[in-house]
């Protein structure tokens, strides 16, 4: 991925952050919805969830240059839908 | 063989006796690289990996691999992932090993938590391995079953044990002891294959040859961990102040010193270099925090050793599929 590639668009994100998501916790990509809560329907610890934000500051940095989720917004990420949102306003906003 | 990452900047005794074991296994043909600041004093001939900060004891671990990327804990854990070493060693902050490890080298699929697996010493055997000794705090009982299938293999690696027996630590022998977590645990690890489940050990087993692995959560066994060393050092001490309570005491403690030694030796944690954190894809060595030069040396070449005998193979091949 280049800084040059086309903005993504919200599905592409939701795509990323289930692909990411699915690669954690070892489960079916297609079982993950927006809907779903980290901790009650997923069963992602707070571990699960910094791996999660790992590795999209990782896959999302060089697309958007020094991408980064604050660990202070970390406590409001609470769905699926919760990441997609806050990362599509960074990136969309970079 | 690629260098052995060793994190010049973690422990109490960093970085002079980290440098003096790096340099003792580099003597002995272990390749090492450290990885420290750059103007690191007493590298002599080593390379350096650049890393700027510290992740200190104290630092929350999670918290300081994400704001400290150039810490030396962060840079060793990367070396590993990128080729550029073949493990890495640290005497550093144990949770913040561990979350570098896991969020640079990655685990290995099918692993849903490492674990830190510690040798136990057993006088006049083989030592048992206890996991896990600090990792996860709070597990699930399927978790104990990972870490039962990784401790197996590594028994066999670390201590050549062809077929070892795995127990559950709890707080009684019967299969009913225990809290909900070891009940659950104590049926899955009974119906589970390709362990050899003996049943339930008890805290007074650690040192006895019940199993040769013993599963637990990290909690219970950072405790009994800690109190096992705290025990053994507490107990040498009263034995040794006794022997010199008297010049008859004495003298009869220096003919005993000859058998005595060894089984000290036996019993140190330096002689085992270090507990192994299972699970990550990549050999990673977490040193105890006082280690020292020797310690330091044993850890190194305990790295070499897991790493030339494929460990991290033999558990991916093990949870493949």
């Amino acid at each position: 991925m280049s800084s040059t590639d086309a903005p993504l668009d919200r599905s592409a994100v939701f795509e990323i952050v289930r692909a990411n998501l699915a690669d954690i916790l070892e489960i079916d990509p297609a079982t993950i919805s927006e809907g779903q809560s980290f901790v009650d329907d997923l069963d992602a610890d707070s571990l699960a969830l910094i791996e999660l934000v790992e590795a999209l500051e990782e896959d999302l940095s060089e697309r958007s240059v020094g991408f980064r989720i604050e660990d202070e917004d970390l406590v409001d990420l609470k769905t699926v839908r919760d990441a997609v949102d806050y990362v599509y306003g960074r990136v969309k906003g970079s | 063989m690629l260098p052995v990452a060793v994190d010049a900047m973690g422990g109490d005794r960093a970085p002079g006796d980290i440098l003096a074991g790096a340099h003792a296994a580099a003597a002995l043909g272990i390749p090492v690289v450290l990885v420290g600041p750059e103007g690191l004093a007493d590298c002599r001939d080593l390379p350096l990996i650049h890393a700027s900060e510290v992740i200190e004891m104290h630092d929350d671990a999670a918290q300081g691999v994400r704001r400290k990327k150039d810490s030396t804990l962060v840079r060793a854990a990367e070396a590993v992932r990128d080729g550029k070493a073949s493990a890495m060693v640290s005497a550093g902050n144990t949770g913040a090993t561990m979350a570098s490890a896991l969020f640079r080298m990655g685990r290995i699929s099918g692993v849903t938590r490492p674990a830190i697996a510690t040798p136990i010493p057993v006088p006049g055997d083989r030592p048992n391995i206890m996991l896990d000794a600090g990792a996860n705090a709070e597990v699930q009982p399927d978790w104990l079953v990972q870490f039962a299938q990784m401790g197996a293999i590594y028994a066999r690696h670390r201590f050549g044990i062809a077929a070892p027996t795995v127990g559950l630590l709890s707080i009684g022998e019967e299969p009913g002891k225990g809290d909900t977590l070891r009940k659950e645990a104590f049926e899955l690890l009974s119906t589970a294959s390709g362990i050899d489940f003996v049943g339930n050990v008890e805290g007074r087993d650690l040192m006895r040859k019940t199993a040769d692995v013993i599963v637990t959560d990290g909690f219970t066994g950072n405790v009994a961990l800690k109190t096992l060393e705290g025990g053994l050092k507490t107990l040498f001490h009263a034995l040794f102040t006794a022997f010199g309570s008297s010049p008859e005491y004495k003298a009869a403690a220096d003919a005993l010193l000859p058998a005595m030694l060894p089984l000290l030796a036996e019993v140190s944690p330096d002689t085992y270099g270090g507990a192994v954190l299972l699970g990550v894809d990549g050999v990673c060595i977490i040193s105890h925090g006082s280690s020292g030069e020797t310690a330091m040396l044993n850890a190194i070449k305990l790295a070499e050793e897991m790493v030339q005998g494929g460990l991290v193979a033999e558990i991916t091949a093990a949870f493949a599929g």
